[in-house]
């Protein structure tokens, strides 16, 4: 038995050593290799920064525009997500039956598990279906990609919300109502802010999984290179498509580096995105912890 | 506030989540809308048997559906243990501080874009697998499985220390009342009674698999056949999705990309129905 | 039976029952006005639900049942406060309710006491300032808070937070005050505190005071209640 108990603890061990070393090389490979490239002309290119931000005048062999793209599509994304998640969220905690609760879940369930490229091509077709019965100027564009994209992300908004407000003990749902508050106003004013932090962080990783998604957007409208966003039915560019393409599609040595140095800086969007939303949540219940 | 807004707010609390729910059901019968060409005539099930030959007619994705599910479940083979040992890793092996840093550490890898995966793979994995078997391109079923399991593992490596840490602690103190160690604790109390939570854990992480586009987009290879050894190029249900985007949208073959879809979405379902079904296993085991 | 002495609550064959195991069972009792009334029984007898049951607050929660009928007087008048025209926030002001923990919302001090106003709306910023000071005094909590009034419920000592509670359920001048253990969390000091604005609140509110320690209910309760197999049995006055 003891070798059982020492086999499972050097296995354990093993594991880690593994995993770790598998991740630690591949985050190393890309700085090693992108490193060299990470500076203003990586995103600007030729033009002049201050040049760029201001639009006035195009960027041509810089990240800029694919930022700009990926910002745009994932203010938007939110946009449509937050409301909708989180009022779908609080309705699951608050007012749901225990029967119609069940069958949501199970919506909210499937929906959580779709494959992204599946709700890529839900995108698409209502793409198709309004150029069809409305104008055939509508075509996969930013705002058909937003829109997907906030569907891809609703489930995660919508589950953060219900668990964070179901997590309240019974005696901060008893209070506000024991002094003559109405069901909406315990909700709105009491329930909400103190489940804020976990709604929050839910918030945050939506946007990191927006920010990172190909497969929704490979379907929805975003092209190799057109600029930034001229309006929201227009194309656009995106930081993880980029990386896509320049991996199939890359001509020389210096268009391999830019690809590697869009690849750090979008693992950094994303892990930066990560720790603000673990500090988020510690940070409230460190407050709620100290003052008990 | 009076009593016609908070109605009125409350309406709409229950729209936003009927909607969202409907907006679920919506997408399927988009897919079976759009796909309907495709399945004239009763050609549903010849689709999921034939390969796929479009010049010669046959839209079958076969090869995809063999792709799919070798890729995934092979990643699965892998992940698996590697999961279970890092979970066990954090939080019986190591104690305090390094065990907190681990799950840190894990906890951030759950943020890395699965691009990246796919691009360190083209450039750094797909050439050593090259090297090491001496066959083929080294874009095959081995070096997608590869990637794919870093990336679900670490969902699965927290998953599983959830379930751990859920087991009460009361059933484990009298191991170490009469002397067992944490390991024995851990083996003989913990790990039996998580069974639910892992089975679950598991099945989560082979939907993510599953639905997985760029990984095996950028490093399987893409051919169009059912994969017959570890070292062949396969497709997946998911990067033919991506490739046959860029057809011709009247054509049939681009058709068929809403049948993967369709085979993509009943998946999933059932790996949702199956994840319930263990939950409720669990809640009835835990009473 | 109360003679001589408005009945302000009267319950009757009260029924309570929660995820299915009856709680209360047949319970019929009269609370008079302007007293003190103790409720005591065994641990769990339900003594915390019966007061649930008076402002509808379990309501709140999944899986309860009620039946029966409870009256209370208000304006000279007994309603029904199960009835379809009566809200339950009205309901809920003119009852207030104080629990064992003391549960001070995460606002500052003033805000917290401010609340119940804020949530019936119509109450311009000066008269609320007023009333918090005077729920305040009321509690004696005002000298040790007015110079931080807008410091954080939650740096308060267990017997001021508990103070500010009672406070927060009076500032709506409800008609019924329902106390759940209130000291029990509490001690020595702080609990006689409390014990001496009740006595000073019976002027203006029925009391009803759930409490396990006897000498408290012989030293402040006009009447007591005992809840013994879920039923209320009244007995005799104490001294």
């Amino acid at each position: 038995m003891r070798v059982l108990e020492q086999a499972v603890v050097h296995f354990s061990r093993l594991c880690g050593i593994i995993l770790l070393g598998a991740v630690l090389t591949v985050i190393g490979y890309l700085f090693v290799h992108g490193w060299s490239s990470l500076g203003l002309s990586l995103i600007f290119g030729a033009t002049p920064p201050l040049d760029a931000l201001l639009m006035k005048r195009h960027v041509f062999n810089g990240l800029f525009p694919a930022v700009a793209g990926t910002l745009s599509l994932v203010a938007l994304a939110i946009c449509w997500a937050v409301p909708m998640g989180m009022a779908a969220g609080i309705y699951l905690a608050e007012y749901a039956g225990p029967k119609i609760k069940a069958i949501l879940n199970l919506f909210f369930d499937i929906m959580a598990g779709l494959p992204s490229i599946v709700v890529g091509l839900f995108g698409f077709a209502v793409a198709v279906f309004l150029n069809r019965r409305f104008s055939g100027a509508i075509h996969p564009c930013l705002l058909i990609s937003s829109m997907a994209l906030a569907f891809l992300v609703l489930p995660y908004i919508t589950r953060t919300t219900q668990m964070a407000l179901e997590g309240l003990p019974l005696s901060a749902r008893m209070t506000a109502l024991s002094l003559g508050a109405s069901r909406l106003q315990n909700i709105v004013r009491v329930l909400v802010p103190q489940s804020l932090s976990g709604i929050v962080s839910g918030i945050i990783l939506a946007i990191g999984r927006c920010a990172e998604d190909t497969a929704v957007i490979m379907l929805t409208g975003v092209v190799a290179s057109t600029g930034v966003p001229r309006s929201l039915l227009s194309h656009y560019e995106a930081l993880p498509f980029y990386i896509y393409y320049i991996s199939a599609q890359y001509t020389n040595s210096e268009e391999l580096a830019s690809g590697y140095g869009a690849a750090i800086i979008l693992l950094c969007i994303c892990l930066v995105l990560f720790l603000l939303a673990f500090a988020i949540r510690k940070r409230i219940s460190y407050h709620a912890l100290y003052r008990a | 506030m009076n009593r016609t807004t908070e109605k009125g707010v409350e309406i709409l609390f229950f729209c936003s989540a009927f909607i969202s729910a409907l907006l679920t059901l919506a997408l399927f019968g988009f897919m079976l809308m759009l796909g309907l060409p495709l399945f004239a005539e009763g050609r549903f099930f010849s689709i999921l048997t034939q390969p796929w030959a479009p010049h010669l007619g046959q839209f079958g994705i076969h090869p995809m559906i063999a792709g799919t599910l070798a890729i995934s479940l092979l990643s699965m083979v892998f992940a698996f243990p590697l999961s279970l040992g890092c979970a066990i890793l954090i939080t019986v092996t190591s104690k305090g501080w390094v065990s907190r840093l681990l799950r840190k550490a894990v906890e951030m890898m759950t943020g890395i874009p699965t691009v990246i995966y796919g691009f360190v793979g083209i450039f750094l994995l797909v050439p050593l697998v090259r090297e090491f078997f001496d066959a083929g391109s080294g874009m095959c079923v081995l070096t997608a499985s590869l990637m794919l399991t870093l990336l679900v593992s670490p969902t699965m490596i927290l998953f599983f220390c959830d379930s751990f840490e859920r087991v009460p602690v009361a059933y484990g103190t009298a191991v170490l009342a009469v002397g067992g160690s944490e390991m024995q604790r851990f083996l003989h109390v913990t790990l039996p009674h998580s069974w639910p939570g892992i089975l679950i854990g598991f099945t989560l992480s082979l939907g993510r698999a599953l639905g997985d586009t760029l990984i095996a987009l950028m490093i399987a290879g893409n051919a169009v056949q059912a994969p017959g050894s570890l070292l062949d190029s396969a497709r997946t249900l998911t990067a033919h999705i991506a490739l046959v985007f860029a057809a011709d949208f009247e054509s049939l073959e681009f058709k068929a990309i809403f049948a993967c879809g369709i085979v993509l979405y009943l998946l999933t379902t059932l790996l949702v129905m199956a994840v319930r079904l263990l939950s409720g296993r669990k809640e009835r085991w835990t009473r | 039976m109360v003679m001589d002495k408005t009945v302000k609550i009267r319950t009757e064959n009260l029924c309570f029952s929660y995820n299915g195991r009856a709680i209360l069972c047949n319970s019929s009792m009269d609370f008079a006005d302007g007293e003190i009334t103790a409720i005591v029984g065994p641990s769990g007898s339900g003594k915390s639900t019966f007061l649930l049951t008076l402002n509808r607050l379990w309501e709140a929660i999944p899986r309860c049942t009620l039946q029966g009928a409870v009256e209370m007087r208000f304006n000279g008048r007994y309603h029904d406060i199960y009835g379809r025209d009566y809200p339950v926030t009205r309901l809920r002001r003119q009852v207030g309710m104080v629990f064992q923990v003391p549960n001070p919302l995460p606002m500052s001090i003033y805000k917290n006491v401010a609340f119940p106003l804020q949530l019936k709306g119509g109450v311009p910023k000066e008269n609320m300032r007023s009333r918090v000071e005077e729920c305040l005094r009321q509690v004696r909590l005002w000298d040790e808070v007015q110079d931080r009034l807008h410091a954080s419920a939650l740096d308060l000592s267990g017997g001021q937070q508990q103070r500010l509670c009672i406070a927060r359920a009076l500032i709506l001048r409800p008609e019924v005050l329902l106390l759940d253990e209130p000291t029990s969390a509490l001690d020595h000091a702080a609990a006689k505190a409390i014990e001496r604005l009740l006595l000073e609140l019976k002027r203006s509110c029925t009391i009803l005071l759930v409490s396990h320690y006897l000498d408290q209910v012989s030293r402040i309760a006009d009447s007591v209640v005992e809840l013994h197999n879920g039923r209320l049995v009244s007995k005799a006055e104490y001294d």
